[in-house]
C-alpha cells in the first residue's frame, strides 16, 4: 500500500469504482439524447479511464471490490488491470482525435462510448460471470461498429465475427457451469482445483478473444476490411478484453502457465510464418497481432506492459495506413512519403521490433527479464531462448518492409494531412517512458548493463532489416495454406478447444 | 428393476445435455447454409443454459422463495438461486445476439440467397 491510499477498504472507494464503470453507458444514452455532447462525453470518459488506470497502478483504491456478497461481482482494480486499461483510453482518445476535424459521426461515438464501458469492466471483472458480460458487450459493440458501412463484405466479416465469438462463448459458459458445479462458486481463485476440462473451454474462449493462435485466425481478414480506427480499437482495446481474463487466470492457476508458454510460442511463430508472407498492410499488422499476443502469454506477468507498447503502436500503424496511397506493399517503395505520415510510421514499427527508447524495447527487455527470472521457463524450457532471437529477428524483418519506404520532404503538400491519432499513440509511446514505473523499470536495466541490451536490441534490428533485404521477391505467399474461411475458424476454435482439453484433462 | 435404481438421474440428464451442447457444435461446424449455423448456435445455447438449470436443482427442487410459513431456513431441498440468476443474463444476451445475427443474416440474402458460407467467404478476401 502506497502512503497515498486516502481511499482505503470504505464504501466510498467501491463506490467511485462502480460510478466509473457505470459512467460510459450512461454517457451513451446521453449521448443518443444530446448527440453535440458526444465528443465530450468520451474525452470525460477517457480521462476518468485514465485517472482510474494511475489509481490502479498506485493502489490508491481498494484493488479487490465484492459486490452482492462472496458470491456476487468481483472486480480487481489492481496492478495487472493498470496498462490495459491505459491502452485502451488511450486508442479510444487516438480513434476520437481522428474524427475531430470532420462532422461527427453520431452512431460510431455512441458505439465508441459502449465499446469503451465494455472494455473496461472486462479488464476490471475478475469472477467467470462478470467477465462473460463484459465480453458479449465488447463483442456486441464491435459486430456493431464492424457491420456500419452496412455493404456486404463488412455485414459478412461482422457476423463471422459475432457468430464465432458467441460460439464460443457459450463454450465459456459450460465451463463456468462445470466451476460452478465442483466449487460452488465462480471466483477465478477456485480454478486451480476445478477440473482441467472446464478450464480448457473457458480458455479457448478466451483465447478466440485475445487473438491468439489459429483461435485468432478471424483477425486477418476482418482488419482487411474494417475501417482504419476500428481496426485500431480491435487491436488495442477489444484484445485487451480478452486477454486481461487470461492474465488473471494465469495469475490464479499456476499450472497453466507451461502451456501458456508452449501456445503463445506457437502463436507468435504462425503470426510471423504469415505476416512474412503477406502483402497487404491491414493484413500484414494483423499477422503480426497474432504473432505479439503470442508473446504477451510468454509471460502473463510480464505481459501487461507488453500488450501496452505493442497496442499503441499497432493502433498508429493502422491510423497512419489508412492515409497512405497504397494497400499492397509492393507498391510502396516507389512512392515517397511525406514526413508527418513517414515519421510515426517508422517510430510505431520500430517500437514494436523493440528499439530504444521506445516503449516497446522497454516491454521486450521487461520480458526478457522475467523469462530469465525464477519461473520464467528460460531455463525450463532448451529451445526459448533460441525462439525469442528468432521471434525477435523476424518481427523486425517484418516491419523493415515499412522501413523501406523512402521519405520525401518536398512532398509535403501532397496527400493527406498528418494523423492526429497516430501521433498522440506514438507521442504517448515516447512519453510513457518517463512514468514513475518506467523510470523505475529503466533502473533496474541500468543496474543489469544496459549496453549489452541496447547493442543486443540495435543487433536484432539491424539482423532483420539485413534478413528483409535478402529475402526473395516475387514469392507469393509461399503456397501457405488459406486458414481464414469461416468453416476453418469454427473447425480452428474447436481443433484448439479438444486439444486444451486433451492436455488439462489429465 | 435394480438396474434403473443404480442409474443416478442427474448424471444421465447431465449426458443428455451435453450431448444437446455437442449437437448444436456439430451442426454450427457441418451446416452449410448460415440459417442452419445459428440454429445450430441456438441449440448449443438451450444446452447450454439447461445445464445451468440442473446445476440448480442439485441441491434439490424447491424454489428458493421463503412464504412465511417455512420456519425453518436450513430446510432441505432448495434448489440453488445463483445458476438460476446468472444464466438469466446469458438468455437475454443470447437473444439478442441472435437476433443481430438474423437481421445481418436478412441483408446478406440479398448478396447470396443460398447464404453458402464459403460462398460469402468470398466476400471477405480482398
Amino acid at each position: 500500500m502506497s502512503p497515498l491510499s486516502l481511499v482505503s477498504w470504505t464504501p466510498s472507494g467501491s463506490l467511485l469504482t462502480i460510478a466509473w464503470l457505470l459512467l460510459p453507458f450512461l454517457a451513451a444514452f446521453l449521448a443518443a439524447l444530446l448527440p453535440r455532447l458526444a465528443r465530450l462525453l468520451i474525452l470525460s470518459v477517457v480521462a476518468t479511464t485514465l485517472a482510474m488506470a494511475l489509481a490502479a497502478w498506485l493502489g490508491w483504491l481498494p484493488s479487490e471490490l465484492l459486490l452482492l456478497g462472496p458470491l456476487g461481482v468481483r472486480l480487481q482494480l489492481d496492478p495487472l488491470a493498470a496498462p490495459l486499461l491505459l491502452l485502451a483510453a488511450l486508442v479510444s482518445a487516438a480513434v476520437l482525435l481522428e474524427g475531430w476535424g470532420r462532422d461527427p459521426d453520431k452512431p460510431f461515438l455512441l458505439l465508441l462510448l459502449l465499446l469503451q464501458g465494455g472494455i473496461d469492466s472486462a479488464i476490471v471483472a475478475s469472477d467467470l460471470i462478470s467477465i462473460y458480460v463484459a465480453q458479449e458487450v465488447v463483442g456486441i459493440s464491435t459486430f456493431l461498429l464492424l457491420v456500419r458501412g452496412n455493404r456486404a463484405p463488412q455485414l459478412w466479416i461482422g457476423l463471422r465475427y459475432l457468430l464465432l465469438g458467441n460460439s464460443v462463448m457459450l463454450l465459456y459458459l459450460l465451463g463456468a457451469a462445470l466451476v460452478y458445479r465442483e466449487q460452488s462458486s465462480f471466483a477465478l481463485d477456485g480454478l486451480d482445483q476445478s477440473s482441467g476440462i472446464a478450464l480448457a473451454l473457458l480458455l479457448v474462449a478466451l483465447f478466440t478473444k485475445a487473438e491468439v493462435f489459429i483461435s485468432g485466425l478471424w483477425l486477418p481478414r476482418t482488419n482487411a476490411v474494417a475501417p482504419a480506427a476500428v481496426s485500431a480499437l480491435i487491436s488495442g482495446g477489444v484484445v485487451c478484453a480478452g486477454l486481461a481474463p487470461l492474465l488473471r487466470i494465469a495469475a490464479a492457476v499456476e499450472s497453466v502457465c507451461p502451456l501458456f508458454r508452449w501456445i503463445g510460442l506457437a502463436s507468435a511463430l504462425l503470426g510471423l510464418i504469415f505476416a512474412l508472407a503477406e502483402r497487404r498492410v491491414a493484413r500484414l499488422l494483423a499477422w503480426s497481432t497474432i504473432s505479439q499476443m503470442g508473446m504477451v502469454l510468454l509471460v502473463p506477468a510480464a505481459g501487461g506492459l507488453y500488450a501496452l507498447a505493442h497496442g499503441l503502436a499497432k493502433a498508429a500503424l493502422f491510423l497512419v495506413s489508412e492515409r497512405l496511397p497504397a494497400v499492397s506493399l509492393d507498391g510502396w517503395s516507389a512512392q515517397a512519403l511525406p514526413w508527418r505520415h513517414w515519421a510515426p510510421l517508422l517510430l510505431a514499427s520500430l517500437s514494436i521490433a523493440g528499439a530504444p527508447p521506445l516503449l516497446g524495447f522497454l516491454a521486450k527487455e521487461q520480458l526478457n527479464m522475467a523469462l530469465a527470472g525464477p519461473g520464467g521457463g528460460l531455463q525450463a524450457v532448451a529451445v526459448l531462448p533460441g525462439a525469442i532471437v528468432f521471434l525477435s529477428v523476424g518481427t523486425a524483418a517484418v516491419y523493415a518492409r515499412l522501413w523501406r519506404l523512402p521519405c520525401n520532404a518536398a512532398k509535403a503538400e501532397e496527400g493527406q494531412p498528418a494523423s492526429p491519432g497516430a501521433l498522440l499513440l506514438v507521442a504517448a509511446l515516447l512519453l510513457l517512458n518517463l512514468t514513475p514505473w518506467a523510470l523505475e523499470a529503466w533502473r533496474t536495466l541500468m543496474d543489469q548493463g544496459i549496453t549489452q541490451a541496447l547493442l543486443k536490441s540495435a543487433g536484432l534490428v539491424l539482423a532483420g532489416a539485413g534478413l528483409q533485404r535478402l529475402w526473395p521477391r516475387g514469392a507469393d505467399g509461399f503456397g501457405l495454406p488459406d486458414l481464414e474461411g469461416f468453416d476453418d475458424l469454427l473447425g480452428g476454435a474447436v481443433l484448439v478447444g479438444a486439444a486444451l482439453m486433451l492436455l488439462l484433462g489429465q | 428393476m435394480a438396474i434403473l435404481d443404480a442409474i443416478d438421474g442427474f448424471r444421465v440428464m447431465e449426458a443428455l445435455l451435453l450431448l444437446t451442447v455437442f449437437t448444436g457444435l456439430v451442426g454450427l461446424l457441418l451446416r452449410r447454409s448460415l440459417f442452419l449455423k445459428v440454429m445450430g448456435m441456438d441449440v448449443m445455447g438451450t444446452g447450454v443454459i439447461a445445464f445451468f438449470v440442473l446445476v440448480a436443482a442439485r441441491s434439490g427442487f424447491r424454489t428458493p422463495i421463503l412464504d412465511g410459513t417455512d420456519a425453518v431456513l436450513g430446510g432441505q431441498g432448495w434448489a440453488d438461486p445463483i445458476p438460476q440468476a446468472v444464466i438469466l443474463t446469458a438468455v437475454v444476451i443470447g437473444l439478442s445476439i441472435q437476433a443481430l445475427l438474423l437481421v445481418a443474416i436478412t441483408r446478406l440474402a440479398s448478396v447470396d440467397p443460398s447464404l453458402d458460407g464459403s460462398q460469402l467467404d468470398q466476400l471477405g478476401r480482398d
